[in-house]
This record gives C-alpha cells, structure tokens and sequence, in this order.
C-alpha cells in the first residue's frame, strides 16, 4: 500500500507548496478536495451540465481565488462555498424550469408520486431511486436559490447555520427561503392531487 | 381515506430519497488533476504575462508624453535654461516670482 493512503493528508503544507508554484502539490490538492467538490456538484447539478464540467471550473476559481485566502475558516469550507456558489449561479443561468406534469413521470416515479399521496406508509425502499428523481424534478419547479436551499435542508439535512456559512446568506434569508418553497412545494402536491382525482 | 397532507408527502418523499445509496465513484477521473493543475497555473502565467505587456505599455506610453510635453514647451525651456540680458534680468526676475511663485512670495511677504 502506498504511503500516502495511510499518512493523514498535509493540507497546509500543500497550500504553501501551491501558492510556490508547486504543479505536483496542486494536483494533490484536487485529487484530496475532488469527493468534497463532486459530491457538491452532483446533490446541485444543474440540468445540461457536465459534473466534470462543473468540478473543473470550481477548482479553476479556487486557484485564481486562492491568494484571497486568508484561513478564517478551514480551507475544505472555503472551497465548498465556492462550490455552492458556482452551482448556484449555474442554476441562475437556467432561465426556464420545465413544467412538472404527471404525464411526464415514469411508471416508477407516478407510483412513488402515486403512493406517498394516497397512503401514509413510507414509500418502499426499493423505490428510492424514483423517489429520487421524483425530489429532484419537483425541485426543479423551484427558484435557483430556494431549490438550494430546500436540497440543503431537507435532503442534505444541514442546519440553519450551516446553509449560511455555505452561502454567506443571512439566517433570516434562508428562512423566508424555505417558507416560501415549502408554500410553492405544498401547491404543487395540491394541484398533482386535484389532477389526479380528476 | 384521508388524503397526507402536503408537507408529509414532502418529508416522506425527501426521506425516501435520501434513503437511495450513492455509489458512484467520487475519485478523480483520471488525468482530471494534472489537466486542472496546468490550467491553472497556465491561468496565472497568463495573467502574469499580461501585466508585463501592460506595464511596457504603460512606460511607452509614459515616455511619449514626457517627449510630447517636451517639445511642446521646448521655446520656455530654453528660454529658462539661456542667461537673460542684464537690463531685463530684474524684470524677468519679477515675472518669474508673479508666475511661478505668486503664492510662495506671499507667504515671504507676510514672514517679513
């Protein structure tokens, strides 16, 4: 086994080799920061977006930024506010959400959507996936940064105050921000089962 | 049958998706690294490159006017830098005082 497996990786002294110049020192950073960032760019990727793409130009704005950091905070939160951020403004760029309708779903996710609102029992663990992509397109009804908001706090389960350091939005605005998609979410499930009943 | 109401169906459904098991790879594909790392400091040359380009600009630039300004006050520098004819050396003496150091000459005039 190599050893860098089992030594605990020098973040620090990496950024020092960086800021030098160092291209073999920057290629350790973005192999240690890369599940950090795609795991970011998956949970927010925006439609007709590369990953590769996406993670590409996150670590290109943290090597342009990295003279900016002065290390208030740990450098992996730094980089994850700069992935936050670079997905938001994707999301932005998309100016037209696809309509949400009931024909449009798969066989699996009209049955999950079927069943979670005709019946209280969970929906089945084999169905996971559909309800996956089901979360995600009602997602998409959404505004860029109250999606967000929503992916943050009900699917990545993070609290009020780590939403805000990701985002550098106050407390408050994070939660008119999931009031006000929490509303739109609970319209879009009425009107789902008034063109169900009918 | 009572319908959940929409805020559970939300919960259940979020629960249910983040129940689904994320098992794609979260490594770097490979040669992602290398090519990030050369972009980037290609990036920073770049912008190195660019601000050498700018700054010899900006001496050529600073060097044309200096000669510019020059040759356009080339009569009154010359006519500073020649000894003036005694008669009218006080005259000129003066004027220099009136243009160049009105201000100066007030401040020695209230200092006497």
């Amino acid at each position: 086994m190599p050893d860098d497996d089992v030594l605990p990786f020098d973040l620090a002294g990496c950024l020092t080799r960086v800021r030098q110049s160092d291209q073999r020192a920057a290629r350790d950073l973005v192999d240690h920061l890369y599940p950090l960032v795609i795991r970011i760019v998956r949970a927010h990727l925006p439609r007709r977006v590369q990953e590769e793409d996406l993670a590409q130009e996150i670590f290109l704005k943290m090597f342009t930024r990295l003279a900016q950091y002065q290390g208030a905070v740990p450098f992996p939160h730094w980089v994850s506010r700069i992935a936050v951020t670079t997905c938001i403004d994707h999301l932005r760029a998309q100016k037209r959400r696809p309509e949400f309708r009931w024909a449009d779903l798969s066989e699996n996710e009209a049955e999950v959507l079927d069943a979670v609102m005709t019946n209280a029992d969970d929906v089945p663990a084999n169905d996971a996936m559909a309800a996956h992509e089901l979360v995600h397109k009602l997602l998409g009804q959404l505004k860029p940064d109250d999606q967000l908001v929503i992916r943050l706090l009900d699917l990545e389960q993070k609290t009020i105050a780590e939403i805000s350091q990701l985002t550098g939005w106050n407390q408050s605005l994070i939660k008119v921000r999931a009031f006000r998609a929490r509303r739109k979410l609970r319209k879009l499930f009425q009107d789902l089962q008034r063109t169900e009943r009918s | 049958m009572n319908q959940p109401k929409p805020h559970d169906l939300w919960s259940r459904l979020t629960a249910a998706a983040r129940s689904l098991d994320d098992d794609r790879d979260s490594s770097a594909p490979y040669g992602f690294s290398t090519r990030i790392a050369a972009l980037a400091f290609a990036l920073e040359r770049r912008s190195v490159s660019l601000m050498d380009r700018f700054a010899l600009r900006a001496l050529s630039v600073a060097s044309l006017v200096a000669v510019f300004s020059v040759a356009l006050n080339y009569r009154e520098i010359v006519a500073l830098g020649a000894p003036a004819p005694i008669g009218v050396a006080a005259v000129v003496h003066d004027s220099e005082i009136f243009t160049y150091g009105e201000n100066l000459a007030i401040v020695l005039d209230l200092a006497d």
